[in-house]
């Protein structure tokens, strides 16, 4: 397995490094517009020229490009952001966590439900349940994340509070879920900080998501109630709850993973629309700030940083496959 | 906020008594919690700093030698001097006299962390700042070509690196030192607006030991001598300002400075009494509007800005009265009328639109008198923008009673931009190629577009129009290829002069003169009116100079929004404005009205 390791991750280098040259590319296409608006609307173009060389953008290309592949083999992302002037590998720190603290409870939450769900359509296919699910499913995929968003936000934090004096979710605002607190070692859990100000967010990415899944997994496991092993075992006399969670989940596992594997990277890169509207300091917002801004370090160490993220998980899914389905061999 | 879940936090952690305490102590402690729109400051260094927000920011912890009066912010007073500077040789030398006793933040760049106090040399060094190249450029405007030898200075302080921080030993021969706390600033001509300048927020004084001890970092160690002292910023989440414990003596506005109307809403209240009340600011960024609107709402943030689309819920938009609903919870409405110049330029070197002919003034004309301003209020702006003639903006001398001047091409009037038009050699719009149009491509830029193009079609002239960047529109402009292009001014002081230098000849692009308007006469009076102090005399030659550009055309305007704020009860002393940010420091809370 490891040879197999080392040898997928030899293919993907290349292709990394194809990534950031052509992220490179698009970013210098127009510099001097990029600089120009950092400099304002009183720039000369002298001072264009100025502030080009004291960020190295006056350099050739090459040179340019080799020093960005210096900072992220080392990962050393001292450079500074344009428009906040902070080390750029601090601001990636720093937005993390908050994007970690929606992203993965969304995913694992919603994985669940919807396996769930889908388990239960596709073994009742065809019935009432299944079809009222199913329209449900539709109906939920068919409106903007945006409406949910701006609904769930008014609904859910403001009336819920204004109207019913009830207030388990703040309106936005974020307070670290790990804080460190003084006197104690290292970061101290705050599950009610969780509760106040990632559970609504949470709710509606779950809500959103749902939709999306619970129909992919009830194809997958429609797919799975056709074949000879569910009618061997139930004409053994197993029970529908074995054969879904034991018999049917097993064998679906394939896609399954495939399908919970290609979210993580996004689990990086957060939800720009959620941590917009909430004002979660994220990956998400972090990423959307830099590129409107023109911030080119910023968009430079993020986008480098989800593309290896992205490559990273591609090789760990195949060892999930090899994990989960025996037949599987890595070589 | 968050009552459940606090309630469970406390009762899990078994410290009730604690938090009841906790309670009480916080009680005491002023604290208001204010929304910034958008995402707040970039820097908290005043001289790295351009936007409003930048400014919001920085207001708090430094001060400038003038500020804005709070009760009417279209004056000025002096913040960090003894009393107003003293104008000599008709206005080409200022001599200043610094309050005494200020002093900076108690900080650990000062021996012993005790902050000491203002002089000369701080000033002088403060506006050298400015002509620094480090700091990129942003605001060398302010000051270029105005105090004699700061231009010199910056030809030779600097040695083209711009990572390397300017000689600051260099003499600039226009500052004399008298004292630690007098000195002069000698100009390069009497400009009436240097004055102006030093109210703006850039100019404000920072210690140098700050500024070398925290390096490049000092825009976020802020050192000043405000209201405020920075306690914490997380950038474009939050910041929390609190009080300067040794702030010099500021007092409240007196009861006499305030209008009726302020009065009316309790404004005076705090007349004379000592500054500042407030022991602690929250701030909140709001990139989005809705989450900032529901925080206003439930009476977690102090003021607002009305996002457009959230007017309907304040406010009767009709009379843009506060709704009765919402005056009922105590909350307060207030509105002000931004110093902005909406307009649609033309480039007066273009073959086909440019021109001072009787024909080619006429096509202008005929274009403005075909474009109705209020249908663009209406349908973008939900009617709250103001729309006027002539370039200076509402509450400016100059500005035309209502806002109509004698003799002005507003449109829509489309039978005599039909004879305009005529008159130009274009009966009907025959023969006249599309005028290329640039324009912004974000926002509703697209849509407004599509309504001029629609507007204009009605008397027979078309658009070829070009959605592009910024930036483009920029670039295109200051190379003089735009024949006509949208763009937008906001005042950079209260005085009409800054509007009309738009159009001053020697502005010409890539300068702020970007339709390239080059009149002698225009020229001449602009000079005049440079030096001129405030008062009739020179508010008519600005009149003359408006309806010279009314007749002229170079533009098609005007309009200026006006923006609207609610204000919740608990929240006092609050007339909100945007012409300067320093008015924090006189706001205050009453607890039991949240």
């Amino acid at each position: 397995m490891w040879a197999y390791l080392v040898r997928r991750l030899l293919y993907y280098i290349p292709l990394y490094l194809c990534i950031l040259l052509v992220l490179m590319l698009l970013l210098r296409i127009d510099v001097d517009s990029a600089v120009a608006a950092q400099l304002g609307k009183n720039a000369t173009p002298e001072q264009i020229e100025l502030k080009k060389q004291s960020m190295g953008l006056d350099q050739p290309f090459y040179r340019q490009y080799a020093s960005f592949l210096g900072d992220v083999f080392t990962l050393s992302f001292d450079q500074r952001s344009w428009e906040q002037e902070l080390p750029v590998g601090e601001m990636i720190r720093k937005a993390v966590p908050p994007t970690l603290m929606i992203t993965i409870p969304s995913l694992v939450f919603t994985a669940i439900i919807s396996i769930v769900v889908g388990l239960v359509c596709s073994f009742n296919r065809g019935r009432f349940l299944d079809r009222w699910l199913m329209i449900i499913a539709v109906l939920g995929m068919s409106v903007s994340y945006l409406v949910y968003i701006i609904i769930g936000q008014y609904f859910g934090a403001f009336v819920l509070g204004q109207r019913m004096g009830i207030t388990p979710f703040e309106i936005e605002g974020y307070e670290a879920v790990f804080p460190p607190i003084e006197g104690s070692e290292g970061p101290v859990w705050v599950p009610w900080n969780w509760v106040e100000y990632c559970a609504l967010p949470v709710i509606i990415g779950v809500v959103v998501a749902m939709g999306y899944d619970t129909r992919f997994y009830r194809a997958v496991m429609v797919e799975e109630c056709a074949r000879d092993y569910i009618t061997t075992a139930t004409a053994k006399g197993a029970t529908s709850k074995k054969i879904m969670f034991v018999h049917m989940l097993k064998n679906a596992m394939i896609p399954i993973v495939t399908r919970v594997m290609i979210s993580l990277p996004f689990l990086i890169a957060g939800s720009i629309l959620v941590e917009m509207y909430f004002s979660i300091p994220g990956m998400g917002r972090t990423m959307i700030n830099a590129i409107v801004g023109r911030d080119f370090p910023v968009v430079q160490a993020t986008v480098s940083v989800f593309a290896a993220f992205v490559i990273v998980t591609v090789i760990l899914t195949d060892v999930c496959y090899a994990l989960v389905d025996p037949r599987v061999r890595l070589s | 906020m968050g009552t459940i879940a606090a309630g469970i936090r406390n009762f899990g952690c078994g410290i009730l008594t604690a938090a009841v305490l906790a309670g009480a102590a916080h009680a005491q402690e002023k604290v208001a919690q204010l929304p910034i729109r958008t995402d707040g400051p970039k820097s908290l260094d005043p001289v790295q700093g351009s936007t409003t927000y930048d400014n919001m920011a920085c207001a708090q912890i430094f001060e400038t030698l003038l500020v804005n009066q709070y009760a009417d912010p279209m004056k000025f007073e002096p913040l960090l001097l003894a009393e107003l500077p003293e104008r000599l040789d008709d206005g080409k030398r200022f001599r200043f006299k610094l309050k005494q006793g200020v002093k900076f933040h108690d900080n650990p760049c000062f021996p012993n962390g005790e902050g000491r106090e203002v002089t000369t040399d701080d000033v002088f060094y403060s506006l050298k700042r400015l002509a620094d190249d480090q700091y990129e450029f942003e605001n060398w405007w302010l000051l270029k070509d105005t105090i004699v030898g700061l231009n010199e200075f910056k030809e030779n302080a600097n040695d083209g690196e711009p990572s390397t921080p300017a000689d600051y030993s260099m003499p600039v021969e226009g500052f004399k030192k008298i004292s630690d706390h007098e000195f002069e600033i000698e100009l390069v001509a009497p400009v009436t607006r240097f004055e102006w300048v030093l109210t703006m927020f850039q100019t404000s004084v920072v210690p140098r030991e700050a500024v070398e001890h925290y390096g490049e970092d000092f825009f976020r160690n802020p050192v000043g001598t405000g209201p405020f002292m920075l306690e914490s910023w997380t950038p474009k989440k939050d910041m929390t300002v609190v009080r300067n414990p040794h702030y010099h003596e500021v007092y409240y506005p007196e009861r006499n400075a305030w209008e009726r109307e302020d009065r009316r809403a309790g404004l005076h209240r705090a007349a004379g009494e000592r500054v500042p009340f407030l022991d602690k600011i929250e701030f909140t960024m709001f990139p989005q509007d809705q989450p900032m609107w529901l925080q206003f709402a439930a009476g977690n943030i102090g003021y607002t800005q009305v996002p457009d689309e959230y007017f309907p819920q304040a406010f009767d938009k009709r009379t843009k009265e506060l709704l009765p609903e919402m005056a009922a919870k105590g909350v307060r409405g207030h509105a002000n009328k931004l110093l902005d110049f909406i307009f649609r330029g033309f480039n007066m070197e273009d073959e086909l639109v440019g021109g001072y002919t009787p024909e080619k003034k006429a096509l202008r004309q005929a274009i403005s008198l075909a474009v109705d301003l209020n249908e663009f209020n209406e349908t973008f702006y939900s009617g709250l923008n103001v729309v006027y003639d002539g370039p200076i903006p509402p509450g400016l001398d100059g500005y035309p009673e209502g806002g109509r001047a004698p003799k002005a091409y507003q449109g829509p009037n489309l039978d005599l931009a039909r004879r305009k038009l005529a008159e130009a050699g274009y009966p009907n719009g025959e023969g006249l190629p599309p005028i290329t149009y640039y324009s912004n491509r974000g926002g509703n830029a697209p849509e407004q577009t599509e309504l001029l193009e629609r507007q204009l079609s009605r008397i027979g002239v078309r658009l070829d129009v070009q959605l592009v960047d910024f930036s483009v529109v920029i670039d295109t402009v200051n190379k003089k290829n735009a024949p006509m292009f949208s763009f937008a001014w906001s005042s950079d002081y209260p005085d009409g002069e800054n509007n009309l230098a738009l159009f001053y000849g020697p502005n010409e692009s890539p300068g702020s003169n970007h339709y390239n308007y080059k009149r002698d006469e225009y020229d001449r009076m602009y000079e005049q009116i440079l030096t001129m102090p405030a008062g009739s005399e020179r508010t008519e030659i600005m009149v003359k100079m408006r309806d010279m550009l009314l007749e002229d055309m170079p533009y098609i305007g005007s309009m200026a929004r006006e923006r609207h704020y609610t204000i919740n009860p608990w929240l006092l002393n609050c007339k909100p404005t945007e012409r300067y940010y320093g008015w924090f420091k006189f706001l205050d809370v009453d607890d039991s009205k949240r």
